[in-house]
Order: C-alpha cells, then sequence, then structure tokens
C-alpha cells in the first residue's frame, strides 16, 4: 500500500534535512523557537523572521531521565518532551539533535502538568510563557488573549531584533491559511470508501507538520494529495474509526498500529496531530492580531471549559466521515481529555455512534490489552 | 453440523462441543503455561469423552486470551463476543453480563444478543479471581470455602484496600486483631462486589444481567453483587464454560 505513495518517503527522510537546515539558520542569526503546543501562534514565530520546531515528545527513551526530577504520575508526554530537552542540554544521546538548536522555547498556559514542568524547564532552556484564558468565548477572553498574542509580538521582536509588521503577519496567515487549505484536501480525500491511504500513513505526516519548516511540508503533502488522488487503494473492508483525544506526538503510533492490525481503517484523528491543528483558518481580511486571537482561541483542547466546542465537532466529524466507532484515545494522568471522555460518549451515544476510550502510555506493556479491546470493538461495530 | 469452542483463558481452558442447539458436552482443565498444549489436551479428552473423532467435528473457534495460539482453530473471536453469545444462548432475555475470572473482569451491555457496549479491567487484581486467590490464601482457608464462609457472616469486616498486595496484609491485621474468618471472608468478597459493581453501574445495567466466569461459582460473592446491584443475578449451571459456548455458537455460522 504504502509503496503505492512515494509522497510519504519526503516525510521518512526529512530529519537530516532539516537540521541541517535550522543549523545553518542558525549560522546565519536567525533564532530558533522550540514550541510544545498549537496555541502558539507559528504566523508571528514567521513574521518575526525565526523558526520555530516542535519539541513534543512521543518516545519512551526520554521519560527516564524526566522521572528523575518529575512524579510518575504526570502524562507521558510531558515527561518525554521534559526527558529529551534535559537530556539534549546535558550532552547526552538519547534525545533528537534539534533539542541543543533551540533558541527558546515558547511555552503556554495550558495544562497543569505543562504549566509547572515550564517552570522547571528555565533551568535548562530560555522559556516564554503565553498565557491563556480559560474560558474563551466572551469578549474579555478574547481582548485578554490579543494582549497576551501582542505582548509575544513585542518578545520576538526583542528575540530577533526585527519588526513583526502587519504586513509581515498577514503573510504569514496567508502562508498558514495555505498549509491549512491543503491539509484539508489530504483529509478530504480520506471520506472516500475505502480511503486511499492509511491512518497510520497520515499520523507520520502530521507529525511533521510542526518540525519541518512551511514549505517542506506542503511540497510533502501537496505530492501526497496528488498521488492520493491516482491511487486504486486495496479493498479495506473494516470498520471506519475516528480517533479522538490526546495528541499522538512523534514516536508514538502504538494504538493506531494495534487498530490497523486488528483490521480497523482509520479514517480521520480529532487531535493535534489532527484536525485540530488545521480546521479552522485564520480570517486574511480582518486585522491580524485580533483573526489570530479569534481563530486561535477557537482550538476545541480540553484545557478550555467549557468545551462544547470540541464535543460538537466531533460529532460531526463522525457524520462527516462515516464512521462506524470513534476509539477516544487518551494519555495516561491527562485529566483534562479523560475526564472530557464523558460528555463526548453521551453526545455521542445520542446520535448511535460507539465508543471504545483507550488510556495509554508510551510503554509496550499493555499492548495485548488494548488488542483485546480493539478486537472486541471492531467485532461489535463490524 | 457439529462444532466446538475452545476458550484458551489465562488460568483455565474450556472446550465444548455444540451440535444445532444443543451442548454434546464440555471441558475445564487448568492452562498451566502453554495455551496450546492445554487447548489440545482439553480437545482430545473431550473427544474421548464424547466418544467422538475430530473428523467428525466442523469448525473450532478459538476465544480467551490464548485464542491466537491454538492452531487447530479455524478462527478466533473475542471473549466479549463469545460470552455474549453463549449467554444470550442460554439466557435469550440477558441484557447485560458480568464476567468475573481468575484474570480479568468485564461489563458487556447485550442489546438483542449482540454487544452493545462493553469493560474490561485487566490491568489490575483487584476486582478479579486473583483478588479473592491471593487473600483467600492469607485468611487460610481453600479459595472453595471463601463464599461459604461469608455468607454466615454477620459482621461483614471493612476491607479498604482495592491493592491486591495491601489488603493481603489487611486480612493478616484483621486476623491478629481476632476478627472471624467468616467476617473477613464476606468483607473481602464484598469489597469485590463493590469493585465489579461499579463497573456494572457505569455501563448501565440494572436487570436481567448474568454472571459468569470461574467466580460466579461463588455463591457469597453472587449474594454480594446481587446486593450491590439491586437485581437477581441469572448464573449459568456451569459458569466457566459461556465463552467456549458462544465461541462453538459462532462456529456454526449463523450470527
Ligand atoms: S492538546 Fe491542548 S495543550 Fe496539548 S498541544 Fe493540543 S492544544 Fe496544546
Ligand atoms: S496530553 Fe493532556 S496532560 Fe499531556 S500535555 Fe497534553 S493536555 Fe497536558
Amino acid at each position: 500500500m504504502s509503496s503505492s505513495l512515494p509522497g510519504l518517503d519526503i516525510f521518512k527522510n526529512s530529519y537530516e534535512f532539516r537540521i541541517a537546515q535550522l543549523k545553518e539558520e542558525r549560522e546565519n542569526g536567525i533564532k530558533v523557537v522550540g514550541t510544545l503546543c498549537l496555541y502558539v501562534p507559528d504566523e508571528i514565530i514567521f513574521a518575526a523572521g525565526a523558526d520555530r520546531i516542535v519539541l513534543c515528545g512521543g518516545r519512551a527513551d526520554t521519560i527516564p531521565v524526566a522521572e528523575q526530577s518529575l512524579p510518575r504520575n504526570i502524562c507521558p508526554l510531558i515527561k518525554s518532551s521534559f526527558g529529551a530537552v534535559v537530556d539534549g542540554c546535558c550532552g547526552g544521546n538519547l534525545a533528537c539533535a534539534h533539542v541543543p538548536l533551540v533558541d527558546v522555547v515558547v511555552a503556554e498556559a495550558t495544562c497543569d502538568g505543562k504549566k509547572k514542568m515550564y517552570e522547571i524547564l528555565p533551568d535548562y532552556l530560555p522559556t516564554y510563557v503565553l498565557d491563556l484564558p480559560q474560558k474563551p468565548g466572551s469578549p474579555e477572553a478574547l481582548n485578554y488573549f490579543l494582549s497576551e498574542l501582542r505582548k509575544f509580538g513585542k518578545f520576538m521582536e526583542g528575540l530577533t531584533g526585527n519588526v513583526v509588521s502587519d504586513d509581515a503577519l498577514k503573510r504569514e496567515i496567508r502562508s498558514a491559511n495555505e498549509t491549512k487549505r491543503l491539509l484539508h484536501r489530504l483529509f478530504g480525500l480520506r471520506r472516500r470508501d475505502p480511503p486511499p491511504i492509511r491512518g497510520s500513513e497520515v499520523l507520520r505526516v502530521m507529525q511533521k507538520q510542526f518540525f519541518l519548516s512551511p514549505d517542506q511540508f506542503r511540497q510533502g503533502v501537496g505530492q501526497l494529495c496528488n498521488e492520493m488522488e491516482h491511487v486504486t487503494p486495496d479493498a479495506r473492508t473494516g470498520p471506519r474509526i475516528m480517533i479522538s483525544g490526546c495528541p499522538m506526538a512523534a514516536g508514538n503510533t502504538k494504538v493506531p498500529d494495534i487498530i490497523e492490525q486488528k483490521g480497523g481503517v482509520i479514517v480521520v484523528e480529532e487531535s493535534c496531530t489532527g484536525t485540530r491543528s488545521f480546521w479552522d483558518l485564520v480570517d486574511e481580511d480582518k486585522d491580524p492580531w485580533t483573526a489570530l486571537a479569534e481563530r486561535y482561541l477557537e482550538i476545541p483542547c480540553a484545557c478550555m471549559t467549557p468545551n462544547d466546542q470540541r464535543v460538537a465537532r466531533i460529532v460531526d466529524l463522525a457524520k462527516q466521515y462515516d464512521v462506524h466507532g470513534v476509539v477516544y484515545y487518551t494519555l495516561q494522568f491527562c485529566h483534562a481529555y479523560n475526564i472530557e471522555r464523558l460528555r463526548v460518549q453521551r453526545a455521542l451515544k445520542k446520535e448511535k455512534i460507539p465508543l471504545l476510550a483507550i488510556e495509554s502510555d508510551y510503554g509496550d506493556s499493555d499492548t495485548e490489552q488494548i488488542g483485546i479491546r480493539v478486537d472486541a470493538f471492531l467485532e461489535m461495530i463490524a | 453440523m457439529i462444532t466446538a469452542g475452545i476458550d484458551a483463558g489465562a488460568a483455565t481452558t474450556k472446550a465444548l462441543l455444540f451440535r444445532d442447539r444443543e451442548i454434546i458436552g464440555y471441558r475445564i482443565g487448568i492452562t498451566a503455561f502453554d495455551f496450546p498444549t492445554a487447548a489440545r489436551n482439553m480437545f482430545d479428552e473431550l473427544l474421548a469423552s464424547c466418544d467422538m473423532r475430530r473428523e467428525e467435528v466442523g469448525n473450532v473457534y478459538a476465544t480467551g486470551y490464548g485464542r491466537n495460539s491454538i492452531s487447530f482453530a479455524d478462527k478466533s473471536i473475542s471473549e466479549i463476543t463469545a460470552h455474549t453469545k453463549g449467554v444470550s444462548f442460554l439466557f435469550p432475555e440477558v441484557q447485560g453480563i458480568i464476567d468475573v475470572g481468575g484474570q480479568d473482569s468485564k461489563v458487556i451491555v447485550v442489546e438483542d444478543g449482540r454487544v452493545a457496549d462493553f469493560l474490561m479491567n485487566d490491568k489490575c487484581a483487584a476486582g478479579t479471581g486473583k483478588f479473592l486467590e491471593y487473600t483467600a490464601k492469607a485468611l487460610e482457608v481453600p479459595i472453595n470455602d471463601l463464599g461459604g464462609l461469608a455468607l454466615s457472616s454477620n459482621h461483614p469486616a471493612d476491607i479498604t484496600s482495592m491493592c491486591t498486595v495491601f489488603a493481603e496484609s489487611e486480612v493478616i491485621s484483621l486476623r491478629a486483631r481476632g476478627i472471624t474468618k467468616e467476617d473477613i471472608a464476606a468483607g473481602l468478597i464484598a469489597s469485590i462486589a463493590t469493585r465489579v459493581g461499579v463497573m456494572a453501574k457505569r455501563m448501565g445495567l440494572k436487570e436481567h444481567v448474568a454472571f459468569v466466569g470461574g467466580v460466579a461459582k461463588n455463591g457469597g460473592m453472587k449474594a454480594a453483587l446481587e446486593k450491590e446491584l439491586g437485581t437477581i443475578l441469572y448464573v449459568p449451571s456451569e459458569p466457566q464454560i459461556t465463552g467456549a459456548l458462544g465461541a462453538a455458537i459462532a462456529a456454526q455460522g449463523n450470527r
């Protein structure tokens, strides 16, 4: 199957190229920002003439390093990311080569675990924290976030010595929207039955979205879409599955791999490594700061309350993609997404769409147990 | 057509022969270390006891934890599906199933003989047969006597630990304080009934609920769960074979 989509190789083979690119940029005085969340607008970073790279950890091997400092019972994404930074800054060889290339981490006040981890991060890397209102949807919340974005803009100006002009911002908004439209095209093609690409393949692409430069990412996605239009997918007859929940950072493909191995056909992911990153576009006609603030506060993350927009989005996606069932994926100890499960489950139940909840970490010890549940779920919805 | 179902459980292996709408015979034995050998032995013993040859049996379906290692099976199905088919055959009116086995416990919501939803606990010994096995040992009573003992208690002891390891030491300290074996046994059973009861309530089970798995043989456990859920539970005369039965029914080919 994957052999018929050579576009995927662009993503597979991109690591070294990107590292070399970042190194070269730094030699030329370009600043590199590390991010760990969708709420940090790429547009502002690029408008300031900086580059960015995602630091979210999806690998298990950096967790023991993190556990020397952090409690064990927090989400593995936080531990893995922190472990990579600690290891990368202390000359370890576990972490990816990109940690030492980062000038500053731009963090965000989202979940408690990340927030408190960001208080320790400055011991290893300079860290800037973008604040967020937790109850979006009011004019006050929007104004506050707008002021936070402007403050962040000033910070970026100080870091790079460049002015973040409205024109530059508008240019970056158009560029990021272009990426989002391309991803809509990619995801739109997956509505076909059977879909022309595997869910685990799309996930591996999405994991590179904030790692690669926008140009390189778009080039890859564009080529992939062209190939997908012409591919004849092998008959995939299993139930159509939507995954919804926590982000799956690079290195973490455990649950999608199990679902596919058991015969499920993943057609869409409602997550930060799925629809949440690109579904809503930024208004290109408005004042760019306001447009950014509005769009970013619309991200349906479980850190926000109440998160009705996410519940509605999930039901809507389930229908649009004609799914037979939803696998609600959460990382262990992620309270926000774990608790929100119930509201999602109740909303889906009304629509008679079955849900399987899977809570897992980055280890392999529960592979068999997850497999048993997935088997039963697929039989149930078949 | 004659079909067979093999339930390769972590603790016990069950084999069952089925024809049209009746059970021809079944066999239950210890799994020990090796699923394929246990399954093979159980199947051979079953054939011998029913005076049948392998050639007379059509499809063989496997289920249970070791289901994918049974090479002589034609197909495997999940335990959830198997139990639902087996229990619905015995009690067509059933709307929910509680299965407490040696290693895990599950709650299944059944609609018209089909799985509508399910919940499994297999990460932790609490709420499974393992909990009873270990704590019975700490109490120095054979596990099969635990239920009878519990039924004759007037003041069930309060067991607060859900964790099997802590519950064991709790049992020891209760004994040291002179609490009777009956009361401790009742406390242990109430504690797992609460745990399993929460799962059942979470899934919305109310009435027409079947109780299966090895632990369902325990009368004290059945009584405690009935109290917890406020409904009389359906318990098959042999509660351990519903998985194998469901697999054999699935092997008949009619959904
Ligand atoms: S889940 Fe929420 S906090 Fe985590 S990356 Fe996504 S938007 Fe940010
Ligand atoms: S997965 Fe949950 S706990 Fe982990 S970083 Fe994201 S919001 Fe926080």
